[in-house]
């Protein structure tokens, strides 16, 4: 029997269509779902967590990250100028803070941070100075990697138009080159916001006092706190998808309707007479 | 000198004059420019013509430093453009750019693209400055469209907008970069006939340009340069109607008859 092209598609499709309801059907049948829902899904001793994971774990987990995305975004933008500006002592500088930053674990910073810090200096930060500053630190280097790529996406062309009209560097970089090489980045910067939200679980590691608590600590103390499995857990990860899916959205987006599409186009070039030429002489 | 380069007082807006002694420049291992002398007179406009590679457009970026020359001298009006102390700023404020690619801010309105050197840089109200643009757009007679974002303007009207953004600066001096090159061919006239009305009102111009019949018709001299060096120059009628250097009638003949009839 031979089959058309089309019905060995629609043939494989129904088969696989088969396997995958053979396969729901029998976890249905052998997981033990009051196991789960106990471990996983155990609601009632965990109202208790309400309202503080919010008021409490999802407002500091925001705050340490906002904090540390405003400070990473000024760092990482005086590093991407730095990185190509004409004086190479400021080049190799960037260079090396981004390496170094981008090439050790987020968490020795946090380390270094809550404990070093203390010892070496005597500084006795607050859980949101060590949190805000560990991401700020680490943030920095991958946005200033960022915004570098889009410093150089910028048209050479819109540099020297507005240093021909006469603007010095330093005003043409801060009215023309760095506000559209921002519309440019601004998808990746989201990414960049979502990246420090869960880095934000760092902190975990230095501890914290309960009012400083981040959704991370109030995930791992609910475990021993509520007897209710692993639902504490579960209820600080929905808290992170909160921030984090809303801003890859956001991202999206921005990405779908990126202003540089239209401009970034290149005129095409033309043959060296027109028509018109002639028709002037 | 110095009056010019202070910004403050009222600026001078009589034509400059421009003056090209010996100029080199290389870029790399290719010697662009092999020793250039010309000049052009306050008021006159000058179409530099040439083949692609012989040095046109690096020659007209050097008179406003887009490239620093490595030899030789230019003077603008009464600035040395080639003194290392040069107020470049200064400088450029008084010489106009349009370029091949028009260059607008795509991030800016129209109103903005010609507003905002004049504000932050000349530190004019925004009253003044907007009355400046709206004046300088009606004159391109684009002051309808001042809202617009650039890329919601054809070719023609974004180069129209860069002619007058350059002129909201009071240039003395305006330098074309090969205007009308980018452009869809029906919208060349529209460039053409706006650089020849800013031509007629006295204007200092230096215009690189493959368009023959604007030359033959604008401008006071043409200057035909190769390989990095000025082969022939004079009035238009004679360089482009009668030329004497066997590399001229070469390139016009190209130019002229691609077909080669």
């Amino acid at each position: 029997m031979a089959l058309s092209n089309r019905d060995r598609a629609r043939l494989s499709l129904g088969i696989q269509a088969a396997i995958f309801a053979a396969i729901v059907v029998v976890l249905i049948v052998i997981i033990d779902w009051t196991a789960v829902q106990r471990s996983f899904f155990n609601v009632e001793p965990v109202m208790a967590m309400f309202p503080e994971v919010i008021t409490v774990g999802l407002w500091n987990t925001v705050r340490y990250t906002f904090f540390g995305f405003v400070f990473g975004l000024i760092g990482g933008t005086v590093l991407a100028l730095m990185r190509i500006a004409s004086f190479p002592v400021y080049r190799w500088l960037a260079t090396l803070y981004i390496e170094f930053f981008r090439g050790i674990p987020a968490i020795l910073v946090f380390i270094a941070l809550g404990f070093g810090a203390s010892l070496a200096f005597g500084l006795n930060l607050s859980t949101l100075q060590t949190a805000s500053t560990a991401l700020a630190i680490v943030g920095a280097a991958y946005i200033a990697e960022t915004i570098r790529a889009g410093l150089q996406a910028v048209p050479k062309g819109q540099m020297e138009a507005a240093r021909a009209l006469g603007m010095p560097a330093w005003r043409a970089m801060l009215t023309i080159q760095i506000p559209q090489a921002f519309r440019i980045v601004l998808p990746p910067l989201t990414n960049e916001a979502i990246l420090l939200t869960k880095d934000s679980s760092l902190i975990f590691v230095v501890g914290m006092a309960g009012s400083a608590a981040e959704l991370t600590k109030m995930g791992r103390d609910g475990i021993t706190m509520y007897q209710a499995g692993m639902t504490p857990l579960v209820v600080a990860g929905i808290c992170y998808l909160l921030i984090t899916v809303p801003l890859s959205i956001l991202a999206r987006r921005m990405e779908e309707r990126s202003p540089g599409r239209s401009s970034r186009r290149r005129p095409k070039k033309k043959a060296t007479t027109s028509p018109v030429s002639s028709g002037v002489a | 000198m110095s009056d010019e380069s202070a910004n403050a007082g009222p600026m001078s807006t009589a034509p400059a004059g421009v003056v090209i002694e010996g100029l080199h420049k290389s870029f790399g291992e290719v010697e662009v420019l092999k020793g250039i002398d010309m000049s052009v007179e306050p008021g006159q406009v000058v179409c530099l013509i040439g083949a692609s590679g012989s040095g046109k457009s690096t020659l007209l970026r050097c008179v406003n430093r887009l490239e620093d020359p490595d030899a030789g001298s230019i003077t603008v009006g009464e600035f040395d453009a080639t003194h290392a102390d040069v107020n470049l700023d200064a400088m450029r404020q008084h010489i106009g750019m349009v370029f091949q690619q028009f260059n607008l801010f795509p991030h800016l309105s129209v109103l903005e693209n010609c507003t905002i050197t004049p504000r932050r840089v000349l530190k004019h109200s925004r009253e003044k400055a907007e009355a400046e643009a709206l004046h300088q757009l009606d004159l391109v007679g684009l002051k309808h469209l001042a809202q617009r974002r650039p890329a919601q303007l054809s070719g023609g009207q974004q180069q129209r907008v860069a002619i007058a953004r350059a002129l909201t600066m009071q240039p003395n001096l305006m330098l074309f970069d090969e205007p009308t090159s980018a452009l869809d061919p029906e919208t060349v006239g529209e460039v053409l006939s706006i650089m020849r009305d800013l031509a007629r009102a006295g204007m200092t111009m230096l215009v690189v340009t493959h368009e023959m019949g604007f030359a033959r018709e604008v401008a006071d001299r043409v200057v035909f340069l190769d390989q990095g060096l000025v082969v022939e120059e004079g009035p238009a009628e004679q360089v482009i109607g009668a030329p004497t250097q066997p590399r001229t009638q070469d390139f016009l003949r190209r130019v002229l008859n691609p077909l080669g009839k």
